[in-house]
């Protein structure tokens, strides 16, 4: 479909610098390993289920310990002694999901463990009772004013240990996500600092700082702790923050430090890849990963999205078919079918799958942002709208969104409204030449010709990927009698075509060398017009045009007239003989008198 | 001159220019606030021993409390208290008894509830607003689940506890005597006194309701009930009295903690647009138009409005909204190309009423950029009245009208215009442009200089009652067609050198206006005009300089005019030219008749210091033309006073009086104190110009004039002109051989002139 497959589609090579060096951390991957284990055995004691499978993960990438290399467990205290009954009693409860039960019998234990799990236990029961509450609250308005009653308690019991700094890095996490969850941003981020100077090896801390840095700048404030992990939580906020360069190089480093097994890294660069859209890169990634881990679910909804693109029918019916074999009842799961769905053109059974995925989980962004595009596929705008604003709610920094904003109501005919939203999806990806194309073409129809100009143009410097910038950026010259401009546009935009190699399906080209031929003519450089007029004739809709050309053109030169001289006339198709040979650019000193 | 124009945007909770409160359509949720009615109602059919009066007050009490927004405990019983102690006492006593016992207490409320009302012979029927208001009730409470039962009872337990929870135990008992006597005494007391207090205690009204709202969200958050009330409320100050409403920031937070709760809540986007568009603040107010917007187009396409109608509908007044705001922030080309925008789109769904709000827009638009848009706006009046759009019709006549003014169109005309909108407005009930259109009249007059009449209609506008219910303790409306026209009424007292009444004016219209409002403007520059003038007139050019620049920040042509003013009286002649000339080439351009002819007069002046009386005569008379052709009587008078002046230098007395003869009348009715000083002091002047032989009478008639200029000019407080009067005086007695007379005014003249510094040279060539 047109409308996302400007977003999803292209291809440029991103190319990025290996990093040569090995960091020096990474040199005991023994110790690292040790590490690992010690800390899942921590994690899962105290039920931070996903810190575990994190650490699990990392730890099966890395050779197996030898048995005299196994650390040992954690030395208890006396006080673990004496609550080891509770605890365990307490833990079973938790893990069945008995929260008030399992704090009621671990209100008494002295042990940090113990008091960890005791809060842990009232925090989640909390959470539970929220969810169960929304479903039946009095009236519209109220739906929203559920709240967990326990984080105010919590938060005043744990503030006043951690005043007096009797807190452990499990509670110190734990005091973040409820100052993160009462809104206490700012507090939030120096507690997890804290929480991960205590206890460097417990990623759920890092992933919750991971949420609350907005900026790099705010990322270069923060003294962490010194350990290898950072480098992973580096790693991550580069590709959360769009720096998917950075993002690259960390991930790379990190592999050629041995974590080359590792399932999670695979799946990171994979979607680091899908950010920048490299597909073929991204693709290959994924079916790698899918090979080593054939019942994944994660990320299987980026997987989907690239395959989307790419229009693979058959992978992305076998990869739904697998996924509802797994669990069907999986956000990431509902994503795929919806994508599969509106690659069949089914767009009401694709938006119906959004919406169950978004039952799943209403805070699924990109599910929202896809059932937008389904309701426009549909012509539904209204529905489009909704979908799309609430993607920006859950998410302000959701291009996509604000892209698709933008297009409804482009759609709808409106160009001046739409320039807002597009403004906004510029503003969030100012090297994105899709908005920048976007905001060309609601100028051009605006007659805001100049400012048109400048998009068209600024599209065209960061790396068009439609390759349609340049193109328009030329009619508009054409358009104002600008025509050497447009003959610089026009040379470029053939080299830039013929150059990839790959001789895409351009009806353009024709239209460029048609002009040009034109320019030439009247120019007086007949060799060159008469070079654009054969090539036109390979066109079908050019081709008379090409034949008529040439005839005038052997016309004057029967006249005698001479081929004009003037040097100062751009002149590229010295080497244009062969399509497949790239042709050498104009220098950008040349293209000076393009700029608007 | 008012700016009609302030109002016209499209609000979507006002048609024709009011606000209508409840166009959030009515939801029903059991609340414990209504229990609390419930019980109320209970308790009013259940006791029989209640004393007529008390409960014709509870029954009046009945409609406002059923439909309000949800009360506290203790603002509830306080309103019941003051109709009837006793029903109060007894309904707080029955939900403490709820309160303190099981989830079953509240269970058998319910259940027993439909008894008093099924009967026959009750009070209330099943039809009845109160018997509706008990089913409604009834059917929410059925529809509950368990869990919501539960948590109902719980949030009645934290209402009654949040207020009443510090006192321990059951409540007492009101002591019997001050109760039996306080009955006894409002027995006693007129009905006219209990309405009247009832009045005050209203829900819909009184500060103590906004303030209680004001606090309420930081508590617990508000129900739908309240966040409507409380949205509808500030849109509604945020219209007429800016003043009232919150703080632009408290406002924010407010709207955001709203929003925060209930995102849907799409209402509040667009007050946030409005907020922010008093602090100006282009970003904000666009995100928030749009976002509205966004929202309102979901909620017309599942609306009644016939489906896709609905939600073409908001797309188009989202797009002229659009326009509106570039307009406001002086965007005027985003502005044009927002409005061709809704143009196209209304044209294409042949939404004619939408295209008139277009039409109006485009030629405030083009007023805005100075370009003439008269035709643009004749065709909107004609449109608006072919399609019966009152409100547009005559906000158009009421814009053609300020461009006519100032176009120099025929004044009775003009009148007739204003007169038939009048009219209109009446026939309509369009308040606030019966406001705006005695504010335009008040100015009008001004401008024609009838300041008689300008003060008659000011205190019409200032007396008269408003039309719209008076709401939410808005007293007066606090729009800009008020402050016009008491920026007006302080500049006319001031002009009568009644500068203690005009400063108490400008005092109230601070308190009225604050500095941070959008009307503050008016007032400013008005007050700064009065300090220039006084300034100028007691000769303290130094301490009229510092105005000059602060006037130039809020008008830049009127600061450019006082520059050249302060120029010329600090006798720096070329600069003065020079920035009057920039001046003249800037009204031209503008077509803003007054200032030229000002102008002009000072650039004559400006001849006069050079002696080149003979000079400034073709510029007098063209100014004299000008003024003439746009009725412009008290320039026109003026620059009769200039010419007689020019002439009498020029040494033709005679003809000077011939002139100032036609200028007497009209300066003397309408003119400001120092027009009145000036004039008779240049008749005298004349007089005694023109009696080269001695002849007494004449000289006596002099002295009379003189001694009347001389009393103008002491109340203006004008000691320059009042010297050099007494030197005049004292020559003539003089002349006449009134040796006590001529000592008197020679001692007179003696003391002004000691307070003074000594006088400027070319002192004789001024007016």
């Amino acid at each position: 479909s047109a409308s996302r497959g400007r977003l999803e589609g292209g291809a440029t090579a991103q190319q990025y610098e290996k990093m040569a060096a090995l960091s020096s951390e990474f040199g005991d991957l023994v110790q690292i390993k040790k590490q690992l284990i010690s800390v899942i055995s921590l994690c899962k004691e105290r039920g931070l289920v996903h810190s575990v499978k994190w650490a699990s993960e990392l730890a099966f990438a890395l050779k197996p310990l030898p048995m005299s290399e196994l650390p040992p467990p954690a030395p208890l205290t006396e006080e673990d002694v004496e609550d080891l009954d509770a605890l365990g009693l307490a833990k079973s409860y938790f893990d069945l999901k008995e929260y008030d039960r399992a704090a009621y019998f671990l209100r008494g234990c002295r042990s940090k463990k113990a008091y960890f799990l005791y809060m842990y236990s009232r925090y989640l029961s909390g959470e539970k009772k929220k969810d169960d509450e929304t479903v039946d609250s009095l009236g519209p308005l109220e739906k929203g004013q559920v709240r967990n009653e326990a984080l105010r308690e919590l938060r005043v019991e744990l503030s006043k240990k951690h005043r007096t700094g009797e807190l452990d890095g499990f509670t110190l996490y734990l005091y973040g996500v409820v100052l993160r969850k009462l809104d206490l941003l700012k507090e939030a981020v120096d507690v997890f600092v804290e929480a991960t100077h205590a206890l460097p090896l417990h990623w759920g801390a890092w992933l919750e700082l991971c949420n609350l840095i907005t900026n790099i700048e705010m990322l270069k404030s923060l003294s962490l702790p010194d350990c290898w992990i950072r480098d992973f939580f580096l790693a991550h906020m580069y590709t959360e923050l769009q720096m998917i360069k950075e993002a690259l190089q960390k991930y790379q480093s990190l592999i050629e430090a041995g974590f080359s097994k590792s399932t999670y890294i695979i799946s990171q660069i994979a979607v680091a890849y899908h950010n920048i859209r490299d597909i073929d890169q991204a693709l290959s990634l994924f079916n790698e990963l899918r090979e080593q881990d054939p019942y994944r679910i994660e990320n299987m909804d980026t997987f989907s999205n690239l395959l989307y693109v790419r229009s693979m029918k058959p992978e992305l019916s076998y990869l739904a078919h697998n996924l509802v074999e797994i669990d069907k009842y999986r956000v990431e799961t509902c994503c795929v079918i919806g994508n599969y769905y509106s690659l069949r053109s089914q767009h009401e059974k694709a938006a119906l799958y959004f919406q169950r995925a978004l039952k799943l989980n209403p805070r699924c962004l990109g599910a929202w942002t896809l059932m937008g595009h389904e309701y426009m596929e549909m012509k539904n705008t209204s529905a489009a709208i909704q979908a799309y604003r609430h993607a920006i709610e859950v998410n302000k920094r959701d291009y996509r969104a604000w892209y698709g904003l933008g297009q409804t109501y482009e759609i709808l005919k409106m160009h001046f409204y739409c320039l807002y939203y597009y403004r906004r999806a510029h503003q969030l990806r100012p090297n994105d030449s899709r908005m920048l194309v976007a905001l060309g073409e609601c100028y051009e129809k605006l007659s805001q010709l100049s400012e048109a100009k400048k998009c068209y143009w600024r599209a065209y410097s960061v790396g068009d990927v439609e390759r349609m910038a340049l193109l328009k950026l030329a009619k508009l010259h054409e358009q104002l009698n600008e025509s050497d401009e447009a003959a610089h546009c026009y040379i470029i935009y053939i080299q830039d075509i013929f150059s990839c190699g790959e001789l895409l399906e351009h009806v353009e080209v024709s239209t460029a060398l048609r002009y040009l031929g034109q320019y030439y003519f009247k120019n007086k450089r007949y060799d060159e017009a008469s070079l654009c007029a054969q090539r036109c004739c390979d066109y079908n809709d050019a081709r008379e045009e090409g034949k008529a050309l040439l005839r005038q053109i052997s016309q004057v030169r029967d006249q005698g007239e001479a081929s004009s001289a003037d040097v100062s006339l751009p002149c590229v198709f010295g080497s244009l003989s062969n399509n497949n040979t790239p042709v050498r650019r104009v220098s950008p000193l040349d293209l000076s008198s393009v700029t608007p | 001159m008012a700016s009609v124009h302030e109002s016209l945007y499209f609000n979507p909770m006002m048609t024709n220019g009011v606000v209508h409160a409840n166009v959030f359509g009515i939801k029903d949720w059991v609340t414990p606030y209504k229990i609390s009615v419930l019980v109320l109602l209970d308790e009013m059919t259940i006791s029989k021993r209640m004393t007529l009066l008390e409960r014709r007050r509870l029954n009046k009490l009945i409609l406002p409390l059923q439909q309000g927004p949800d009360l506290t405990l203790r603002h509830f019983l306080k309103t019941v208290e003051e109709c009837s102690a006793e029903t109060a006492f007894a309904v707080k006593l029955r939900l403490h008894m709820m309160v303190v016992g099981e989830l079953k207490d509240m269970e058998s409320f319910f259940d027993t509830l439909p008894n008093p009302f099924s009967d026959a012979e009750s009070e209330a029927s099943k039809t009845s607003v109160v018997g509706l208001f008990m089913r409604h009730m009834l059917l929410a409470y059925n529809k509950l689940s368990f869990s919501q039962v539960y948590k109902l009872y719980t949030a009645l337990q934290r209402y009654y506890d949040d207020c009443l929870g510090s006192q321990p135990g059951p409540p007492t008992a009101p002591p019997v005597d001050a109760d039996m006597e306080l009955s006894e005494m409002e027995l006693t007391s007129t009905e006219d006194g209990a309405e009247g207090k009832m009045d005050k205690e209203e829900p819909d009204a009184g500060p103590m309701q906004y303030s209680e709202l004001d606090e309420a969200p930081r508590r617990c958050p508000l129900s739908q009930k309240q966040a409507e009330y409380f949205l509808a409320r500030q849109a509604y100050l945020l219209k007429n009295d800016e003043n009232k409403a919150l703080k632009p920031a408290a406002l924010q937070e407010e709207l955001n903690n709203m929003l925060k709760f209930n995102p849907d809540f799409a209402e509040a986007h667009y007050l946030s647009y409005l907020n922010s568009m008093r602090v100006q603040d282009v970003f904000i107010s666009t995100h928030s138009l749009l976002h509205y917007f966004d929202r309102l187009i979901l909620t017309g396409g599942d609306g009644k409005s016939n489906g896709d109608e609905g939600y073409g509908r908001s797309l188009r007044y989202a797009a002229l909204n659009l326009a509106a705001l570039h307009c406001r922030f002086g965007h005027y080309q985003q502005a044009e190309l927002a409005l061709q925008e809704a143009i196209r789109i209304a044209q294409e769904s042949n939404d004619h009423v939408c295209l008139q709000h277009c039409l109006s827009w485009l030629y405030t638009l083009e007023q805005m950029k100075g370009s003439d848009s008269s035709v643009l706006t004749e065709d909107s009046v004609k449109m608006a009245a072919h399609f019966g759009l009152p409100y547009l019709a005559s906000l158009g006549i009421q814009s053609l009208v300020q461009q006519g003014a100032t176009g120099g169109k025929a004044a009775n005309m003009l009148m007739d215009a204003l007169k038939d909108t009048d009219i209109l407005h009446w026939k309509h009930s369009l308040s606030e442009l019966i406001d705006i259109s005695l504010a335009q009249t008040t100015s009008i007059w001004r401008m024609y200089g009838k300041s008689t009449m300008a003060l008659q209609c000011a205190q019409v506008l200032l007396n008269m009652n408003s039309l719209e219910q008076v709401d939410f303790g808005v007293q007066q409306n606090n729009t800009e067609a008020f402050a016009v026209v008491l920026c007006h009424l302080a500049e006319l007292h001031a002009e009568q050198g009644l500068f203690g009444a005009s400063s108490e004016i400008l005092k109230h219209l601070k308190e009225r206006f604050p500095p941070h409002t959008q009307h503050a403007k008016l007032w400013m520059l008005c007050d700064l005009k009065i300090q220039f003038e006084r300034a100028m007139n007691d000769g303290k050019y130094h301490l009229a300089e510092p105005h000059v620049a602060a006037i130039a920040a809020l008008d830049q042509m009127e600061g450019l005019y006082r520059k050249g003013l302060v120029m010329k009286a600090q006798n720096q002649t070329t600069d003065a030219y020079r920035v009057l000339q920039r001046l003249q080439l800037l009204c031209e351009k503008t077509k803003c008749t007054e200032m030229i002819i000002r102008v002009m007069l000072t650039t004559a002046e400006l001849h006069w210091e050079s002696s080149g009386f003979s000079t400034a005569l073709p510029l007098l008379l063209q100014a004299l033309v000008l003024a003439r052709q746009h009725h412009l009587q008290a320039l026109a008078s003026e620059t009769i006073l200039h010419l007689a002046f020019s002439q009498l230098m020029l040494g033709v007395p005679e003809q000077a009086l011939n002139i100032l003869h036609e200028a007497m009348e009209p300066i003397l009715a309408h003119g400001a104190l120092l027009d009145k000083g000036r004039a008779l002091l240049l008749v005298a002047k004349c007089q005694m110009a023109s009696s080269f032989l001695i002849s007494p009478p004449r000289l006596e008639q002099a002295v009379q004039t003189l001694d009347e200029a001389a009393a103008y000019f002491s109340r203006m407080g004008c000691k320059d002109r009042l010297r050099d009067t007494h030197y005049l005086q004292a020559r003539l007695h003089h002349a006449l051989g009134h040796t006590a007379q001529r000592n008197e005014c020679a001692l007179l003249f003696r003391m002004v002139d000691q307070e003074l510094p000594p006088a400027r040279a070319n002192l004789a060539n001024r007016l």
